[in-house]
């Protein structure tokens, strides 16, 4: 069964600990939500996961593991993440347009991934399987054409050419009207419906109930605590459910 | 009409007339006739003829040899050195950057056409020489650019994303970075240099002494040789200036043009 754990991940930066102990694992299939408020550590931990921020003492310390295919590997070096990136783990962006070339197509930066995984099917079909229903009209825009949710569909989409196995998804919904962020969480759900693993990192409860199979609580750079739903959360999570009531009424 | 399309139509015919010099049959000496000096344009001689009864566009096609290939040449120097060192300045940053910038800053001071001079004084004022010391002097501008375009985006979210995707460092600074996001500014400090090897080589050649020698025409040697002579047919000195002013205004406008298709513009 292919997973993706953190156990005791611990990152500083300089005098500063940003994250304490992460511990929490992803199963294919599954949509684990890191929740927690801003602040406490979600980000980092994401960067870590992906081995974007050195192992090294100092910087980061604890195990991460990453099954795919009955193989796991606890990578620790750059080198040994760089073969991982992008097959095994993939990475969204909480401002998806940023992390778009700004001088090429969208069409052409989703056959690049698509490339990397040795596929070569035409960008309008990648693009048609992100939820885009103009798949070649988006094919040719640039991303500085595109709104925020379809920047995001468009990082999605090269996400799905890149066949990422478990996907890290850090706020991709921040800032994007509900209706775009009902329409970005389907199209998480599918990929997750498909066998792929998702850690959905967010400071936002509201989008958890219905979508969310898991739910890890970050505090002060700690997971807490961790429930199936956040009803079931009791600690340092229902304080943070509690605070979202008070700001968005009877919504949870 | 665009600058582009002014630009290209003026560069295209610097280096068509430059093809057609490279298989035309003319013979420079061959040509003195002064039964026929001075003549007025007419379907004969286009431009007319000079003092020597040299025939003015047949010198002028010709003359496009002095310099294209060498400003090729020129291009191509500024091109690989600023490009390779303000890449490695721009992708690495610290104690390279610092290293590399100060080989721009010096490079930088001394004023380039001394440079030349000085190049061609030590080792010849061959073609070749000039042509390799204008593209030396024009690789420090070369080079802070591509270095202060990598140093703003190899932070930029989308390397980051791209990294995170697998892609290999190489591909991401050769193609990402210097291909996607740097070639424009690198074709126009290109065009820049094309332009100032062009100014070189005509200067030289109109002051004399150094650059091409009568009786090969290059445009700094017929505007030099036709200029004052009483008489004389005003053509055979108009056309190479306008010849000269065009190709530099051919190269400035593609250039501008390029600097505007990549929006900033990063040095």
């Amino acid at each position: 069964m292919d997973e993706l754990v953190a156990e005791g991940l611990r990152i500083d930066a300089g005098a500063r600990t940003l994250v304490e102990d992460a511990s929490f694992h992803v199963g294919a299939g599954e949509i684990v939500a890191l929740v927690g408020s801003s602040g406490s550590g979600k980000t980092v931990t994401a960067r870590a996961l992906l081995g974007m921020i050195p192992f090294a003492p100092g910087r980061v310390a604890g195990r991460v593991a990453v099954t795919v295919g009955g193989v796991t590997t606890t990578p620790r070096t750059d080198a040994d993440f760089r073969p991982l990136r992008g097959g095994a783990l993939g990475l969204l962006w909480q401002d998806a347009r940023a992390a778009l070339d700004p001088l090429r197509t969208v069409g052409a930066q989703v056959l690049a991934a698509a490339r990397l995984a040795g596929i070569t099917p035409p960008a309008a079909e990648l693009l048609a399987r992100a939820g885009f229903p103009d798949p070649t009209r988006v094919a040719r825009l640039y991303p500085h054409e595109l709104s925020g949710g379809m920047a995001q569909r468009a990082a999605i989409a090269v996400a799905l050419a890149r066949d990422s196995r478990f996907l890290v998804a850090d706020e991709p919904t921040t800032g994007l009207d509900p209706s775009v962020q009902r329409e970005i969480l389907a199209q998480l759900s599918a990929l997750a419906a498909a066998g792929r693993g998702l850690l959905f990192i967010t400071h936002d409860l509201r989008l958890l109930p219905g979508f969310a199979t898991r739910v890890v609580v970050m505090d002060r750079g700690r997971t807490v605590e961790e429930a199936t739903s956040i009803a079931d959360l009791t600690g340092a999570g229902r304080l943070l459910v509690e605070a979202t009531r008070k700001v968005a009424g009877g919504v949870l | 009409m665009s600058a582009r399309a002014v630009g290209m139509a003026l560069l295209g015919a610097v280096i068509v007339a430059w093809g057609l010099a490279l298989v035309a049959p003319y013979d420079v000496v061959a040509d003195v006739d002064p039964t026929r000096a001075s003549l007025a344009p007419s379907l004969a001689h286009w431009l007319g003829t000079d003092h020597l009864g040299r025939d003015v566009a047949w010198r002028l096609l010709l003359g496009s040899r002095a310099f294209v290939a060498p400003a090729l040449l020129t291009a191509a120097v500024a091109g690989i050195v600023g490009g390779a060192a303000g890449a490695l300045a721009g992708w690495f940053g610290g104690p390279i950057a610092a290293l590399v910038r100060y080989g721009f800053t010096v490079g930088a001071s001394v004023p380039r056409f001394v440079f030349v001079l000085l190049a061609g004084a030590i080792f010849g004022a061959a073609p070749t020489v000039l042509a390799v010391a204008t593209g030396l002097a024009c690789a420090p501008a070369v080079g802070e650019g591509v270095r202060s375009r990598l140093d703003e985006l190899r932070r930029a979210e989308f390397v980051l994303a791209l990294r995170a995707h697998g892609v290999p460092e190489a591909r991401i600074l050769l193609h990402h970075l210097l291909w996607v996001n740097a070639r424009g500014l690198v074709l126009r400090h290109l065009f820049q240099a094309f332009g100032f090897f062009l100014v070189v080589e005509t200067t030289l050649s109109y002051l004399g002494g150094f650059g091409v020698q009568e009786p090969t025409p290059s445009w700094g040697n017929m505007l030099a040789f036709e200029f004052g002579i009483p008489d004389g047919n005003a053509f055979a000195w108009m056309a190479p200036a306008l010849a000269i002013w065009a190709a530099v205004l051919g190269t400035a406008l593609l250039g501008q043009d390029l600097g505007r298709a990549e929006g900033a513009d990063g040095g």
